[in-house]
């Protein structure tokens, strides 16, 4: 790894200003695989839990409409985003992306079934565990870029470019957990296990996409 | 009585010959290994180094570039023996023999073929990963031919892999024994399907769903069946394995067809309920 990473060192200083770049271990290529796979097979499955949710939720409520529109639309963009990481670095998508997507359809559509507060309440849930995940994977990308930094070195301008959609995405999520708690989350009931059981699953399936 | 006196006195004159890097006297133990019919006991150093399964490189980036396959898997002066050893394949076959051949050519005493703890399956891996690194130059070649699809560079690629198996032809089903035994599956199944995500990679193919793995098992499965079906192929330029592929390649369309017909069928009918339920009144 040190080796290695001399070596580049003399074959990158092409321009003078230009920092060599940091090159990534076996172990940060596997976190990036993992941290990638799992990002798409949650924005698939927000995607999906949005999509069901809609028509139960405006149906009864019809002011929810262009709120739900707001959400699904932004979840759909990072879907296509993460999709196109996928693609563009060659990682494995999920082998559990079939049953995730039954998962989300029937999560997003019983919650709805329950009434707008129990769905507003699958959304904070889902997009708390969600957020966090995100924010794990953005300090572990910048504590990368501090070492980085000690070394002289810098990250690539993908990683920087990721980082910075990760950042972006992970706001829009704190956005629509917002948006959940403004309409009454909190009121659904039996709102305790709702939640719990809810983030259980959110953690299951994390782990499961990052390994499989 | 003899013959474990005679295996450790060599596993002793190995290591020492490794320690003072291979240049003590060899015909003693060449002679040697070649009267002991059991088959050396590989030096458990040499079996911590080399990982069970073959590194697979993730997150592919033009900033990170990966290296060859062989490299990964293989030391220098395994691969230097083992790229000699793979020019006396067409008249050795994948054997112990070719090994020590390739040593010698390579300037390695007989006893270094020990550097490969699995032996003539590691000639078959080397070939295999090697032919895999070669794929790259041929996509290389298909970029500058416009307007191809990506099933049609697929197609390509296969036949190509199979053609760079045209020169072993005849030693190929010796190959496939080795790679069938119970111990060698595995990882003869992660070399076909580190092939199979290659190949469609290199093509271009940029599924990312569910279709990422039945893509690469169907591709698996035409290459498998294909280099079997080789074997006996006896016409010029392997016209006969090109239609083989050929009409593989239509079936499994016709049986992807078929499938997202019965999924498009079920789908249609899920939202016709959805909806007439609704319809109904049902709060759904």
């Amino acid at each position: 790894m040190r080796l290695n990473h001399v070596r580049h060192n003399s074959t990158t200083t092409s321009s003078p200003q230009k920092k060599p770049i940091y090159q990534l271990s076996q172990r940060q290529r596997e976190f990036l695989d993992s941290a990638l796979r799992v990002n798409q097979a949650g924005e698939l499955a927000a995607t999906l839990i949005y999509d069901a949710q809609k028509p139960p939720v405006v149906r009864s409520h019809p002011h929810l409409r262009p709120l739900m529109k707001h959400m699904y639309d932004q979840e759909a963009g990072h879907f296509s985003t993460f999709n196109k990481y996928i693609a563009k670095h060659q990682v494995r998508p999920t082998a559990m992306y079939p049953v995730w997507e039954v998962a989300a359809s029937v999560l997003g559509w019983s919650t709805a079934v329950m009434g707008r507060e129990a769905a507003m309440a699958c959304t904070e849930a889902v997009e708390t565990e969600i957020g966090s995940h995100y924010n794990e994977q953005v300090r572990e990308i910048l504590s990368w870029a501090a070492e980085a930094e000690r070394r002289g070195e810098e990250l690539d301008d993908e990683l920087k470019e990721m980082v910075a959609t990760f950042r972006r995405i992970r706001d829009e999520e704190l956005e629509h957990l917002d948006h959940a708690v403004e309409n009454d989350s909190k009121e659904a009931k039996p709102y305790d296990p709702l939640i719990n059981v809810i983030r259980a699953g959110c953690r299951a399936a994390i782990n499961v996409s990052e390994r499989v | 009585m003899a013959q474990p006196l005679l295996f450790l006195s060599r596993r002793v004159i190995a290591s020492s010959c490794r320690r003072l890097n291979l240049t003590s006297p060899s015909r003693i133990i060449a002679s040697y290994s070649r009267i002991t019919p059991t088959r050396p006991q590989h030096q458990h150093h040499c079996q911590q180094r080399q990982r069970l399964q073959p590194l697979t490189r993730t997150y592919h980036s033009d900033y990170h570039p990966s290296k060859p396959p062989q490299e990964d898997e293989y030391s220098n002066s395994q691969i230097t023996i083992l790229s000699a050893a793979l020019s006396h394949v067409p008249r050795h076959g994948f054997s112990r023999d070719a090994l020590i051949l390739g040593a010698r050519d390579s300037g390695f005493l007989d006893v270094s073929v020990q550097l490969l703890p699995r032996g003539e399956f590691d000639l078959v891996l080397f070939w295999l990963a090697s032919r895999r690194g070669l794929l790259r130059n041929v996509a290389e070649k298909l970029k500058e031919r416009e307007g191809l699809s990506v099933e049609e560079k697929v197609r390509c690629l296969v036949m190509e892999r199979l053609r760079m198996n045209e020169m072993v032809k005849g030693e190929w089903q010796g190959a496939l024994a080795l790679m069938s035994l119970a111990g060698n599956i595995p990882l003869s199944l992660s070399e076909l399907h580190a092939l199979s995500s290659d190949i469609l990679n290199l093509a271009g193919d940029t599924s990312v769903d569910a279709s990422w793995y039945t893509k690469r098992m169907s591709v698996a499965a035409i290459y498998a069946s294909a280099e079997v079906y080789m074997t006996r192929d006896q016409s010029p330029n392997l016209a006969e394995t090109e239609e083989f592929v050929n009409r593989r390649f239509e079936d499994s369309i016709a049986i992807g067809e078929k499938l997202s017909g019965a999924k498009q069928c079920l789908g249609f009918m899920g939202t016709t309920a959805v909806g007439l339920g609704r319809s109904w009144g049902f709060k759904i």
